[in-house]
């Protein structure tokens, strides 16, 4: 609205009554208290990552295959080592599904010579579902016939591999879980050894600066350097194979990315103002370092670490296929998977579970650590 | 520009003697040595002593394997494998079919991926964005070796369009290639969805940069600015991907020459780890650094010509 | 060009954005109405936030995607550019309208050649062959000061100074000829000493080439040997206009008197005065005078009652109550009055 002063003011105001016209300004003027509640950074976080669905859905995802993990190898009623040679290569059958013709714990057996069937030695009552196919090779009557297989192995009607069994009659499920367990177990305490391998490098690089950071961060940049793969094989030839020697494998090269981070972050702050003062006040180092210092890096660390995670289960199941797992008969989803792939065509479901397995948990873990990245990054703070 | 070369090369061969050097101790130090191995024929056994002057402290033995390693490419003899043959001659017909496949993979995967990862980045936040990007999370998360199995069991057996196995005997590249495809494309997965993750944040930051919006208020429209400014910038970066992916598909390429039987480095660095042949072994490790080092050399080297900032010098 | 002194050339009328954000819609800009007429400068002053950048983002055609236009209208050239589609307004940018950044760092293409951003525009809108795009490039880069042209033409950004940056920023805002040209702090991010250079080529540009020119700025001091006439803004809303003398010498809004008395300069033997508190929170604009929280003459209806503009003189118009009639007789600040006086014996 735009009044012209010498022109007279409208009437309404113009009539303002004196008493709005009071100076109140008398005491010192203070800065405006925020309006909006503030919130902390990891609140802040928090309450992003709660916005995103996919980062809840995918959490929940882990921490069920994590639980299963734990229960599953228990109850099953089977153990991850108990052999039966009669029970080799079952395929799944689950109660419930099989009466809909899913996981039934059939199997179709192809070019057989049609007479044989009636061998009741070699096809026990019952074990002949239906015939899929018959045809004549060189004058022999020949069908494609679908069996159950657990009739044809001479299994108690109540007997249920649920994922089947492998070529030693061992229960997939129970071995699946167990080995996820392994995976889990390896992926985790490398990528903690890790976290706190690069954390003290790192700090020490960062922190003391100069002749020592120079080195140190030359030696890594020169291991860095080496083929990722060509190490960790060299290693587990020395190291021999085993559940131990994989998570130090992996730990061979895996803790730079986390120590050149830390470096970066105490570059960063070593120089601030607060820290300077913490020092003329006589702190010790190390209460620098972890009071002052390190507690600005945590989000990122979290980050690279929850990234890190699906990185290992790869590397483990990497190291299994080419023959450096862990001991037999321990079981872990990389040796089920290279011992499903050598039988993939014939006994496909062998591949499938651990497969699917190993697939939904490392989506899980990437998604779930990209919400993570995204809820800490300071520089989306407040947003949506 | 030179120094910059020199200097890599300079790491890279560096590099290269580490590995030589950590490869001949692990091996002379493994608690359970060849040498000693009962069921290693005693010709071979006596062979070996000789090339490995095992009569020598352990010192010059190393001196003499660098040298033969340097000079002759003499890399020792297959135990297992080949018992009493020439690792180099082994190794040498392996390596055509490993460098196709992982070529192949590198070709098929950088160009599909700056595809992808642009039309994500321009269609941000919209439905093809959310597809492409829910695709990448699944290629960037399931193993290559999952991806072969998958595609081995439809492609080869349930639709049998390719060939279950390499075609050793194939008459013409094409044939080869046909029974490449399915390990060219469980390869090429994983490497692609990374550059398209990699481009598409790359290019919604540049795509916000103030000097896109310089170019927009000096009057370029919308789509000039986007392909000369921002889509121009976010390649550069891309090469520092590059380098990662290619040590990531030799890996994977391991894995895969054995699933199809490709008779590359991949399938016999398997055979000879659980065979126990460690001279194969450790002269195939040696072969391979040499081979990822070489290429990240090359990305390093184009790298400095893309970039400006390297090439001229003194930027940052 | 025959220049017509009384020529509007733009006009900006109630405009209103605001932003989408996490707690609310952020009402960066309030309506704010101003004009610019050919051949001179009009200012825009005000500290960080308090929507002058968002103004002259409109103008341009370049709001964030998030920003919302809410109501008002942007006259130019017989156009509303509020309304003007994006595949029109390429171009009105940079032909018309040029703009001159802030940060002249982060303003140029890191990794194309100099000249190259400069002709890319005369290439690809104007259709001028690569011959005659060098020739004016290098015409350019000389007017605004840049030393061995030729050899810089072929240099990348990362190989000049701030203040050559700033003036390759220049050359390319006045690469496609532009009647208007907006300047976004250009001197913020650069040295004191370049500061002054920029300034003044600033002004020898406009006059050689007869622009209109709109120039941001939160720094008073800069304004002086800059406009012919002057806004001050203050949480989205202009409130106080005039010209320059106008602005210096009878300065009637209390956030005029607080920015002036908080300006250095020489003579001033005092405190400098800064101002107290912080500008409100923009989701929640408070009722009345915005700027009523850190005014120390704020009275009752400052705070419930949002003033009208008072018109001072034809050119001269100022939103406080302050002016009111009944309102007490408050003088300027001591210091600011001395100061007053020193610049106009300076003068």
């Amino acid at each position: 609205m735009m009044i012209d002063k010498n022109k007279g003011l409208p009437e309404e105001i113009l009539n303002l009554p004196e008493s709005s016209f009071e100076m109140v300004q008398t005491d010192e003027i203070k800065d405006e208290k925020f309006k909006t509640k503030p919130i902390g950074f990891f609140k802040d976080a928090l309450l992003r990552l709660q916005h995103s669905k996919i980062s809840i859905i995918s959490f929940w995802i882990i921490l069920s295959i994590i639980i299963l993990a734990l229960i599953v190898p228990n109850i099953t009623g089977f153990t991850y080592t108990e052999q039966d040679l009669a029970k080799r290569n079952l395929p799944p059958k689950i109660p419930g599904l099989e009466n809909i013709g899913i996981a039934d714990g059939s199997r179709v057996l192809t070019n057989r010579k049609k007479d044989s069937l009636s061998d009741t030695n070699r096809y026990p009552e019952g074990s002949i579902i239906e015939i899929v196919r018959e045809y004549e090779s060189k004058g022999v009557a020949m069908v494609d016939v679908k069996v159950d297989a657990y009739a044809l192995a001479g299994i108690e009607d109540d007997v249920y591999h649920w994922f089947g069994t492998d070529y030693l009659g061992r229960d997939l499920m129970t071995r699946l879980f167990k080995g996820v367990r392994i995976s889990l177990i390896i992926a985790f305490f490398s990528v903690i050894t890790n976290v706190i391998i690069g954390v003290i490098y790192g700090s020490i690089c960062g922190y003391y600066g100069g002749k020592v950071d120079m080195f140190l961060t030359h030696f890594a940049e020169v291991l860095d350097g080496m083929p990722y793969i060509v190490i960790t094989i060299l290693f587990m030839i020395l190291l021999g194979s085993g559940m131990l020697s994989i998570i130090l494998a992996l730990c061979i090269t895996g803790w730079i990315g986390t120590a050149r981070l830390i470096r970066a972050q105490f570059y960063r702050f070593k120089g601030r103002e607060y820290v300077l003062a913490a020092r003329t006040l006589g702190v010790p180092d190390v209460k620098l370092i972890f009071r002052h210092i390190l507690p600005n890096c945590i989000g990122p660390l979290i980050t690279r670490a929850m990234i890190a995670i699906p990185g290992a289960i790869f590397s483990e199941s990497f190291l299994a296929y080419i023959g450096l797992g862990i001991k037999p008969p321990e079981p872990s989803i990389g040796i089920l998977l290279s011992d499903g792939q050598s039988v993939l065509l014939q006994y496909p479901y062998q591949t499938l579970f651990p497969a699917i397995l190993i697939s939904v948990l490392m989506i899980a873990f990437n998604l779930f650590s990209n919400g993570l990245r995204d809820a800490l990054d300071p520089t989306r703070r407040g947003e949506e | 520009m030179v120094k910059y070369i020199l200097k890599r090369i300079g790491a890279m061969l560096l590099t290269l003697f580490l590995i030589m050097t950590l490869s001949f101790w692990i091996i002379r130090l493994m608690p359970m040595s060849i040498f000693e191995n009962p069921a290693t024929p005693p010709d071979i056994q006596k062979l070996l002593m000789a090339e490995m002057h095992l009569d020598k402290p352990l010192f010059v033995q190393y001196l003499y394997f660098i040298k033969g390693v340097v000079t002759e490419a003499e890399f020792g003899t297959s135990v297992q494998i080949r018992p009493g043959m020439d690792v180099f001659e082994i190794l040498a017909s392996r390596i055509p079919p490993t460098v196709l496949l992982n070529i192949m993979s590198l070709l098929i995967s950088i160009p599909l991926g700056i595809v992808f990862g642009t039309i994500a980045a321009l269609k941000r936040n919209k439905a093809t964005d959310n597809i492409i990007s829910f695709l990448i999370v699944i290629c960037i998360s399931v193993p290559s070796f999952v991806f072969a199995s998958v595609l081995q069991y439809v492609f080869t057996f349930k639709i049998p369009i390719f060939p279950t196995l390499y075609d050793t005997q194939a008459a013409t590249f094409a044939g080869t290639m046909h029974s490449l495809l399915l390990p060219i494309i469980a390869l090429a997965l994983g490497p692609m969805a990374t550059i398209a993750r990699y481009l598409r944040g790359e290019l919604i930051e540049t795509l916000s940069s103030e000097y896109l919006l310089l170019a927009r208020t000096k009057g370029l429209t919308r789509t000039q600015a986007t392909v000369r400014h921002a889509f121009r910038n976010s390649l550069v970066p891309i090469a520092n991907t590059i380098i990662p992916l290619i040590t990531g598909i030799m890996g994977g390429s391991l894995v895969i020459e054995k699933m199809f039987a490709v008779p590359g480095m991949g399938g016999l660095l398997i055979d000879s780890i659980m065979a126990g042949d460690h001279f194969l072994t450790v002269s195939l490790l040696i072969f391979y650094s040499t081979i990822s080092l070489i290429t990240i050399l090359i990305v390093d080297i184009s790298y400095g010509i893309i970039d400006p900032r390297i090439r001229v010098g003194g930027g940052k | 060009m025959a220049i017509n002194p009384n020529e509007t050339v733009l006009k900006v009328e109630d405009l209103r954005i605001s932003f989408k954000a996490y707690g609310g819609m952020v009402q960066a800009v309030r309506g704010v109405s101003f004009d610019l007429k050919r051949g001179e400068t009009v200012a825009i002053v005000g500290e960080s936030g308090s929507g002058k950048s968002v103004s002259i983002k409109a103008i341009m055609g370049i709001l964030a995607p998030n920003a919302v236009i809410e109501s008002g209208r942007i006259e130019y050239d017989g156009m509303d550019l509020t309304k003007v589609s994006e595949e029109d307004f390429h171009k009105i940018r940079g032909n018309r309208i040029g703009l001159i950044f802030q940060d002249p760092l982060s303003a140029l293409n890191p990794i194309m050649k100099i000249g190259k951003q400069i002709t890319e525009v005369l290439h690809l809108s104007k259709k001028i062959s690569s011959e005659e795009a060098k020739h004016r490039a290098l015409e350019l880069m000389h007017a605004v000061g840049i030393p061995e042209a030729e050899r810089r033409f072929n240099q990348y950004p990362f190989q000049f100074s701030g203040g050559m940056r700033q003036r390759i920023v220049i050359a390319i805002a006045l690469a496609g000829d532009p009647e208007i040209l907006i300047c976004d702090e250009p001197t913020t991010a650069l040295d004191v000493t370049v500061q002054a250079k920029i300034l003044e080529l600033i002004n020898k540009i406009k006059e050689e080439r007869h622009l209109s020119v709109i120039f941001i700025t939160h720094d008073l001091g800069v304004v002086a040997n800059m406009a012919d006439r002057v806004n001050v803004m203050y949480a989205g809303k202009i409130v106080e206009s005039g010209t320059s003398e106008e602005i210096f010498f009878e300065p009637a809004h209390p956030y005029t008197w607080a920015l002036l008395s908080s300006m250095p300069d020489l003579q001033t033997k005092e405190r400098l005065l800064a101002i107290p508190g912080t500008p409100p929170n923009m989701i929640y604009p408070p009722a009345g005078d915005a700027f009523a929280a850190r005014n120390k003459y704020a009275m009752k209806i400052d705070f419930e009652k949002e003033p009208p503009s008072f018109k001072l003189s034809d050119t001269h118009y100022a939103s406080t109550w302050l002016l009111h009639p009944k309102a007490p007789k408050v003088d300027l600040p001591d210091v600011l009055r001395a100061r007053i006086e020193r610049m106009k014996g300076a003068k």
